[in-house]
């Protein structure tokens, strides 16, 4: 029962509209109903096969390749050598001028002590005929093979997104 | 699947039945709200045969998305909602007048008008009351028929459903203060057309 929120004059009135009777549709309604819900007249079809994939699908030996999945790991490794190769290009053809000052400045400040550490620091980590070949001034040479890196890097990235469209155009 | 019994089952139980695709529960549903829902329906397009396809076209909405019914609301709310925005669309597309309570309009013979006419009936009385009764319905129904559609879904589902001002606001898509209006010019038009009875 609702609370009162009317005045006196609308009581009866509110009590007769409480009394208004329900009305029933036709006896097969429920019939009617359920035969055009959709979810309960498929399920007989469950035994059928199921419909080809709308996706294309790679085939090996007559049996579909499951895709590969990106493992975290090596999500991350990508995501790590795309941001330091993307870094390198950035310093190559727009010469970031506070990168080249600090380095510039520590440089001049601290030359011999960043020279000493950081070829100690190289030979465990690169090896030592790595050192001496970037040391023989071959630097340039490194961040060349960089920026072939990152066209490859984007030539691949280019295609697989062209494949992908492609594949959604023919799905 | 053995059909099993739902009396004392909530609605949201045979909700969670019929989700998983026991036809028994969707009837359980259709067998619960089809007069509420038929009968809002009938009151506001005011033709027998509309409001059936209009209360079929809303089982089949609210069935076949059972899946996107969310439990936190009561189940009914959102089948009055939808039952609510599928007659007001249907009034609006087509602008149809309303029909007397004596009959449809394009009732050709007395036996049509018959037919479709509204009778409104209650028990447990004697022969006077019942007859007084059903007088009284008669004006009622004939006073809620002059109303504007969205005067009529509020006075009913706030006079017959029990539905509080929020859960009306919520049915209806409309701000609260707009239901408050509504319904408060729904007495005062209601108070004016049975003033004779009372």
């Amino acid at each position: 029962m609702i609370e009162h929120d009317f005045d006196e004059e609308f009581v009866p009135i509110a009590a007769e509209l409480q009394r208004l009777p329900y009305l029933s549709p036709s006896r097969d309604f429920a019939d009617r109903v359920i035969a055009r819900v959709d979810r309960l007249q498929a399920a007989p079809a469950r035994a059928l096969p199921a419909p080809a994939s709308r996706h294309l699908e790679l085939h090996r030996g007559g049996q579909a390749v499951a895709p590969r999945r990106f493992s975290v790991i090596r999500a991350t490794g990508r995501a790590t050598a795309g941001v330091a190769l993307i870094a390198a290009a950035a310093f190559m053809f727009f010469e970031v001028d506070l990168l080249t000052a600090i380095l510039s400045a520590a440089t001049t400040q601290y030359a011999f002590a960043i020279a000493a550490a950081g070829t100690q620091i190289g030979t465990v980590v690169l090896g030592a005929e790595t050192i001496a070949y970037l040391q023989a001034g071959a630097v340039q040479a490194v961040i060349l093979y960089m920026t072939l890196a990152v066209g490859l890097l984007s030539g691949y990235t280019a295609i697989r997104t062209a494949a992908h469209i492609a594949k959604r155009k023919a799905a | 699947m053995p059909a099993r019994s739902y009396t004392d089952v909530s609605d949201q139980q045979v909700v969670v039945y019929a989700q998983e695709g026991r036809e028994d529960a969707y009837r359980e549903l259709i067998k619960r709200y089809e007069r509420p829902v038929f009968s809002l329906i009938f009151r506001m397009v005011r033709d027998r045969e509309t409001a059936e396809d209009l209360a079929q076209e809303t089982f089949i909405k609210v069935l076949n998305n059972i899946d996107r019914y969310r439990p936190e609301f009561k189940f009914s709310s959102w089948l009055f909602k939808i039952a609510n925005n599928i007659t007001i669309d249907h009034l609006r597309r087509r602008q149809v007048d309303t029909i007397s309570i004596e009959g449809s309009p394009n009732a050709i013979t007395a036996e049509s008008a018959r037919a479709t006419a509204v009778t409104v009936t209650s028990g447990g009385e004697s022969p006077l009351e019942e007859l007084e009764s059903r007088e009284l319905g008669e004006e009622i129904e004939k006073a809620i028929e002059k109303l504007r559609p969205e005067y009529r879904a509020c006075i009913i589902l706030r006079h017959v459903e029990d539905y509080s001002y929020d859960e009306i606001a919520e049915i209806v898509k409309l701000p609260l203060g707009t239901v408050k209006t509504y319904i408060h010019r729904a007495r005062q038009e209601l108070r004016q057309y049975l003033g004779d009875l009372r």
